[in-house]
């Protein structure tokens, strides 16, 4: 007699949880919702410009841009409303400006590191600058972002780059026994040239796998189970949800920089060496002098924050900062905590330094 | 009873709830495994030696493929991928060339701003200074006119300003006149026309 209805509830429960399980696992969440305009566009890139929430006399001057990883989509930064650091920073009010490299298609699978520092990131900057109508900047990379505008900040000082925020920052490829990614793609078991040959760029797919494998049980098991114990809890379902849309919206890496990374970073730690050569020079960290804040997550396993913190002994900057924040790789920046801890810091470390 | 029993825990009866802790448990231990195995220089010789041999026994079929495929649109006359990927380098080069003449044309623009813009300083004062002028004039001969105004009231006027006055009756006649024989002038030429 008693049974009967709770047996029915609990069949209405599993249901309505299925169906937001198969909702949140086969569509799509809607993400970068921060009204932006297209400013400059070059072969895949473009260069957006989020719309200013604040009146220009109470803005910052000096303008932000942001420079996420090569082999993830930029989005990251603006995953959705209320969970946004670009939003947080607009209404702080920045004037935010965001590179997306795009999709690398066959024909862009010989471009490099050269090509994306010398030849992408300083023409984008131009536009910035002349749009903005200030010749000092700032600039964010998060992940291999972090190594390109490193790479920049080192050969070009003289470009107007006030302040360098770095975001998990894979720099120092010394501590080979820390790295997991070092010690699959060594030169013994890894042939770097036979899959370019084969693919062209380096697919998407194999660096998600990659990047999941290096946990595999959190990765493969732990993340669905965490989504089924909370289908009841709205907040965490579209937290989920937008953080899935992300990470299975995989593009691949370009074959000339993929090369560049394993061979000369991986392998041979040449930029904290002083040895990476962009374009025919030498890249000498010691010519950087713009302000640095590197943020470093704890709990990284991807960027452990060994390979961040030397860069501080290597650069000539008098104004610089290590932060370190509990957290993962995407976590310090995208998580639940992440508007409570990294983005106030951020903003507050850049305020005082974009007057 | 189901009602009382959501109503009065936070969450809703799962018979799933006393076997969590454990699942979560052998989780645990099982990631910790899984986290070493694959930090392990056997896991990654393994890992590339799997990737090497599928590479290696997929190559013979993707050159075969790749070959036929480049035949067959040899053989419709359509472009090849090799083609596309020489058309969108090009592409590419034309756009950085244009982006650099866009560059150009900034560094022009902001040179032509700033030469202009004390010229155009120079000329806002230049003007600023004759509308001061014009004004002062205006004042001027407002001032007259009202001395005149007052000198035909009066008999006694002092002899300059009479003569200024008699100057500017001598003017004003003249004006007058010429104002006649212009306004009469095409009068006459209509009355030539009507006559011819």
């Amino acid at each position: 007699m008693v049974e009967a209805p709770v047996m029915k509830d609990q069949a209405e429960l599993y249901e309505k949880r299925l169906r937001t399980l198969n909702r949140v696992i086969t569509t799509k969440a809607p993400i970068a919702q921060t009204p932006k305009e297209v400013v400059w566009t070059l072969n895949k890139a473009k260069l957006y410009r989020y719309i200013p929430v604040v009146p220009k006399e109470k803005r910052h001057p000096v303008p932000l841009l942001l420079v996420f990883a090569l082999m993830n989509r930029p989005y990251i930064l603006d995953l959705r409303p209320g969970h946004s650091f670009v939003e947080f920073m607009v209404k702080q009010g920045y004037d935010v400006y965001l590179l997306d490299w795009g999709v690398p298609g066959p024909e862009d699978k010989n471009l490099k590191f050269d090509d994306y520092t010398m030849e992408y990131m300083p023409r984008a900057i131009r536009k910035m600058k002349s749009i903005s109508g200030s010749e000092e900047f700032s600039l964010l990379g998060w992940c291999i972002g972090a190594i390109l505008t490193t790479i920049y900040a080192s050969l070009r000082p003289d470009d107007g780059l006030r302040n360098l925020l770095l975001l998990t920052a894979p720099l120092d490829f010394s501590n080979k026994e820390d790295l997991t990614f070092a010690r699959w793609t060594d030169e013994k078991y890894f042939d770097v040239d036979k899959v370019l040959a084969a693919f062209g760029n380096m697919p998407g797919e194999m660096i998600d796998y990659g990047a999941k494998a290096l946990k595999p049980v959190e990765n493969y098991i732990s993340n669905y189970l965490k989504l089924w114990d909370n289908l009841d809890n709205p907040q965490v379902v579209e937290a989920w949800h937008s953080m899935n849309t992300w990470v299975t919206d995989n593009i691949p890496l370009a074959g000339g920089a993929f090369r560049q990374l394993i061979v000369d970073l991986y392998r041979n730690n040449r930029l904290m060496k002083g040895e990476l050569m962009i374009a025919g020079q030498r890249v000498d960290l010691s010519k950087l002098r713009a302000n640095l804040l590197t943020v470093i997550a704890k709990g990284d396993h991807i960027t452990p924050p060994c390979q961040s913190e030397p860069l501080l002994s290597k650069i000539s900057s008098k104004d610089k900062e290590a932060y370190h924040v509990p957290g993962g790789h995407i976590g310090i920046m995208a998580g639940s905590g992440a508007h409570k801890h990294t983005w106030p810091h951020i903003d507050n470390w850049l305020a005082k330094r974009s007057e | 009873m189901s009602e009382g029993q959501t109503t009065n825990s936070s969450k809703p009866y799962d018979p799933m709830e006393p076997f969590r802790g454990m699942r979560d448990a052998y989780l645990e231990a099982m990631a910790k495994t899984m986290t070493d195995a694959v930090n392990s220089d056997a896991y990654a010789q393994a890992s590339g030696a799997m990737l090497d041999n599928t590479l290696s026994m997929s190559a013979p079929f993707r050159e075969a493929l790749e070959k036929t495929m480049l035949q067959v649109l040899q053989q419709l006359s359509l472009p090849s991928r090799q083609d596309i990927v020489g058309l969108a380098e090009r592409f590419t080069n034309l756009e950085m060339r244009l982006d650099d003449m866009d560059a150009s044309l900034d560094g022009l623009e902001g040179k032509v701003q700033k030469s202009i813009l004390p010229l155009l300083q120079q000329l806002l004062m230049l003007t600023d200074t004759l509308t001061r002028l014009i004004k002062r004039m205006d004042a001027v001969e407002a001032k007259l006119g009202l001395q005149n105004a007052r000198g035909t009231s009066q008999s006694a006027l002092p002899a300059k300003a009479a003569k200024v006055q008699a100057a500017s009756r001598v003017n004003a006649g003249t004006r007058k006149r010429s104002a006649v024989t212009k306004s009469a002038q095409p009068k006459k030429r209509t009355a030539r026309k009507g006559a011819r």
